[in-house]
């Protein structure tokens, strides 16, 4: 098998050139978490620039495999290469490897896989899959779910034999539970930390055969806390604004307010002689930069253009920002300036759906003429939805250290190996001597996927070398510097048969910027319409899009299940009824599954009061193509509008088909999480322009709910369907909650809402 | 100009602006990180730590007001995980990225402190703090826990 060739014990085989390279190889973060780590932490600064482990941990143990050492105290730690950012992707990881490692999970501690080494030891750790999905991505993929219960049967394996090794016994009369190796027989027992040392030099003549489902223990039954929490509590948990190195100092940044803009003119002199400022220093998006090298960046750099900016540069973050705002700054706006209102951009989007001029086509199959044909019972609508920031708690920030030639960069990231190559690229250093320290992430949502934050960090740093620098985004720089989920203005048109009601032939026409507008994943746009069309057309705004959670999903999900339920209102069939009626011909059981749960848990159909309605819709996410793969999402919304126009979301209830799933209590966390998220986009979220720039800077503008509005949530397992894949969760609420609360609006009121967010419209009814 | 800060039972001597947020006294100059910067404008509660004992969102928090007071930061809650709310949000697997969630606990240990049995009415509205996880349901619970250990 090829793929073991690279995985556990073989890896010796690579680490001869390990040695020979030993110099130029980073360490991981020592920080970690887990239960057996979040003690250690307290006090702790993050670790100075990286030492060169060799053969042995970080922590000077001995190292049973790039993944896992242990130990003498039986402490494991087992490295993970997917970021955690509240995914809980860290958890599920190591709790792949503790399915087949039998180790006392009280006693795990994590670290992150290092980028650095995966590269100097030709992708020492991402063997299986190109390795981009490796140092991101989610956690249950189904390659990373195989690989790591490789990792940890070589290594259970490799301890097994050293036991036996050490009693002259055979190794099948070993018996492992909890981290200790029992030999019944001669009631001998050791543990994992005694025999560690010997275990790491054991070569495994053939790499063990992993468990199958049926056989695991531990996934799919348990339901662990999520081994980031201990350190979470106790605030010892180390994100990347949380990084404290000898030496460091910080960076204020501002960046052209008109996305697009350049510097004009600053100075200098009248914030130099504040308290603690040390420089000023300035990034320019069109110098040269790069290593003559092929990137292996898994999102390439096209994406990561830095913005023209001037930054202060001083003792304490404190001290950088207030004198950042003395500073005089002049811009040239560019181009951008000319768009003088949000409305502006929208009525442009709305007017392109209306022409043919460079639609490029997503999705076509069938003949959509009989829209076109005469008497056509249609239903036409036009739907849009605003600009919106991901908005993480953590503000956007990293640490660069940058001297002649290397550079250390400690940075909450998304993808850890894009950041890698975004480093390497903006320092000019080539990828050896680039280290790349992944944190802990305070939220992501998107924002921290592409990088354009480490480039800045580090085109900062550059300007400042040989001491670490700090550069923070105030939350008014990070939210009008956004990379948004980008404005969609969809036109919808369908026909409807005369006698069954449902659509014969449907047609979408997209007009926004950002290449996120597809109905890519969607049943009815995948088969169960027998006449579809969907096209998309580029605007030249200077907004920058970006991936915001369920990018593109996030909005078409509201488009086409606002426009089904108008299609059913049309057609006069109950909402429920009329999906159940399209998805007949889905070849996907978990759609239908879900809805019909949903629908009874939530009690479809019964009688309310008035203003009071329930609202239904049923997305999904994950798809590629592939109409039995994905996440189905269901949902329920229940509302309550006064007569007024007041709203109070009521209840959520969600139904969801992932095939299986490994640990129930994070996946209804993440429900929740994700349900919370996407009522939040469809009530609240716009961010507005004014003469090219960005309004809202902060919370005080940008609404995010509270604890007093969230409204209580029910996760419904009923619509499992039990296939054979584990599809991830994170995203997929966020597209069905908005159009059920629209959905739910309408039946309550009348009042059809084709834009978000909600809460700036009039919902008042009499 | 030297400024002295108790400081979880402990006193700090710290050299800073007295105008210096509270915030950045315990993160950059005392290196207290468990309190975390969101928004700088009181808006999102990450930053919340107790001053003699009741809430306080330190990015609003003047460091000349507060030397001489007694602060509590996440780091001083308890020295062992062992206060109800820690163990509560452990046992709920309440946090999601955990950001926010330092200050999330410190604003429900001073609620629960003012009023040990909270209604669901009193935490919505005493811990009104940002989750953008969307944790709500559990930070609730979570409390609600921890209020019945204490029992």
């Amino acid at each position: 098998m090829k793929e073991d060739a690279v995985l556990g014990e073989t890896a010796a085989l690579n680490r001869r050139d390990l040695l020979v390279r030993g110099a130029l190889v980073g360490g991981s973060f020592a920080i970690g978490f887990g239960p057996a780590a979040a003690q250690d932490n307290k006090g702790k600064v993050a670790d100075t620039p990286a030492a060169a482990p060799g053969a042995v941990g970080a922590m000077g143990d001995p190292e049973l495999t790039p993944w896992v050492l242990i130990a003498p105290d039986d402490t494991v730690v087992i490295r993970v290469a997917s970021p955690e950012f509240g995914n809980g992707a860290m958890t599920q990881c190591v709790a792949l490897v503790a399915e087949e490692l039998e180790c006392d999970w009280a006693k795990i501690r994590t670290e992150a896989a290092s980028t650095n080494r995966d590269y100097v030891t030709y992708g020492g750790y991402s063997p299986i899959h190109p390795a981009a999905a490796f140092f991101g991505g989610r956690s249950t993929m189904g390659q990373r779910i195989k690989a790591m219960q490789q990792v940890g049967a070589s290594a259970r394996e490799r301890l097994r034999i050293a036991a036996a090794t050490r009693w002259g016994v055979a190794p099948g009369e070993v018996t492992i539970a909890k981290g200790v190796l029992t030999h019944a027989a001669s009631s001998r027992s050791l543990r994992y930390g005694e025999v560690v040392a010997d275990a790491a030099k054991v070569k495994l003549t053939a790499e063990p055969v992993i468990k199958k489902p049926a056989e695991w223990t531990f996934l799919g039954k348990a339901s662990p806390s999520k081994i980031t929490i201990p350190a979470i509590v106790d605030g010892s948990a180390q994100y990347g604004m949380d990084v404290r190195l000898p030496g460091m100092v910080y960076a204020a940044l501002m960046q052209s307010p008109v996305h697009g803009g350049r510097l004009k003119s600053y100075n200098a002199d009248k914030v130099k002689a504040m308290p603690g400022v040390l420089a000023v220093v300035t990034v320019d998006p069109d110098e040269p930069r790069g290593v003559a090298m092929m990137s292996a960046a898994p999102y390439g750099y096209s994406l990561t253009g830095t913005r023209a900016a001037v930054a202060v540069i001083a003792e304490h973050y404190w001290q950088a920002q207030k004198s950042l705002e003395a500073l005089p700054v002049e811009w040239h706006d560019g181009p951008g300036a000319r768009w003088a209102t949000t409305q502006a951009i929208y009525d442009a989007a709305i007017a392109a759906t209306g022409n043919d001029i460079n639609a490029r086509v997503e999705q076509a199959y069938g003949d959509v003429s009989a829209i076109d044909a005469p008497g056509a019972k249609l239903v036409k609508q036009t739907y849009l939805t605003p600009y919106c920031d991901q908005a993480p708690m953590e503000p956007l920030n990293g640490t660069a250290l940058v001297t002649a030639d290397r550079v250390e960069v400690w940075h909450p990231a998304q993808n850890s190996q894009q950041a890698f190559w975004v480093a390497s690229d903006e320092a000019g250093i080539v990828p050896e001597r680039v280290f790349f320290h992944q944190t802990l992430v305070g939220g992501a949502f998107g924002r921290r996927l592409e990088s354009d934050d480490v480039r800045m960090v580090v085109a900062i740093a550059k300007r400042f070398p040989g001491r670490p620098v700090h550069t923070i985004w105030s939350r008014e720089e990070m939210t009008r510097q956004g990379k948004y989920r980008p404005m969609v203005a969809t036109k919808m048109t369908a026909a409807l048969d005369p006698k069954t009601g449902l659509p014969t032939a449907a047609i979408a026409r997209q007009a926004s910027r950002g290449h996120y507008p597809r109905f890519a994943d969607t049943a009815y746009f995948m088969g169960c319409i027998p006449n579809v069309r969907v096209d998309a057309r580029e605007l030249p705004l200077h907004v920058t899009p970006g991936p915001y959670r369920g990018p593109g999903y996030n909005s078409y999900t509201f488009f086409q299940e606002t426009f089904i339920d108008e299609c059913a209102h049309a057609a006069g069939i109950d909402p429920v009824e009329y999906r159940l009626r399209l998805l007949e011909k889905w070849p996907n059981p978990g759609w239908a599954k879900s809805l019909k749960e949903v629908a009874k848990q939530a009690g479809w159909g019964k009688k309310l009061p008035r203003g009071t309605a329930q609202g239904v819709a049923i997305t999904g996410w994950g798809l590629n193509g592939q109409k039995t793969l994905g996440t189905c999402v269901a949902v329920v919304a229940t509302v309550e509008v006064t007569r007024k126009g007041a709203l109070t979301v009521k209840q959520l209830d969600a139904a969801f088909d992932t095939g299986k799933v490994m640990n129930r209590d994070e996946i209804t966390n993440l429900i929740e999480g994700g349900l919370i998220f996407g009522l939040n986009m469809a009530l609240n979220e716009e961010m507005t322009v004014k003469d090219g720039r960005m309004v809202e800077g902060n919370f005080d503008a940008y609404k995010i709910l509270r604890m007093a509005e969230a409204p209580p949530i029910r996760v419904h397992f009923g619509g499992l369907s039990g296939a054979d894949r584990y599809s991830e969760i994170g995203e997929p609420p966020v597209g069905t909650v908005g159009p059920a609360v629209g959905n739910a609006i309408f039946r309550a009121t009348g009042k059809r809402l084709r834009r978000q967010p909600f809460l700036t419209q009039d919902l008042s009814w009499s | 100009m030297a400024l002295t800060f108790q400081i979880n039972g402990k006193a700090h001597q710290v050299d800073a602006d007295p105008d210096t947020p509270l915030l950045w006294i315990l993160r950059d100059h005392v290196g207290l990180t468990g309190t975390k910067f969101g928004c700088g404008i009181a808006q999102c509660g990450a930053c919340t730590v107790h001053l003699d004992g009741a809430a306080a969102r330190s990015c609003q928090v003047r460091a000349g007001d507060a030397a001489g007071a007694a602060i509590t930061t996440i780091e001083g809650l308890s020295p062992d995980r062992s206060h109800p709310l820690q163990m509560a949000w452990i046992e709920n697997n309440v946090p999601q990225c955990g950001y926010c969630q330092s200050g999330m606990i410190m604003a429900a240990a001073a609620l629960l402190k003012a009023t040990p049995k909270p209604s669901d009415e009193d935490i919505a509205t005493y811990v009104d703090n940002i989750c953008r996880c969307g944790t709500y349901n559990r930070i609730r619970s979570a409390i609600q826990k921890a209020a019945g250990m204490v029992a």
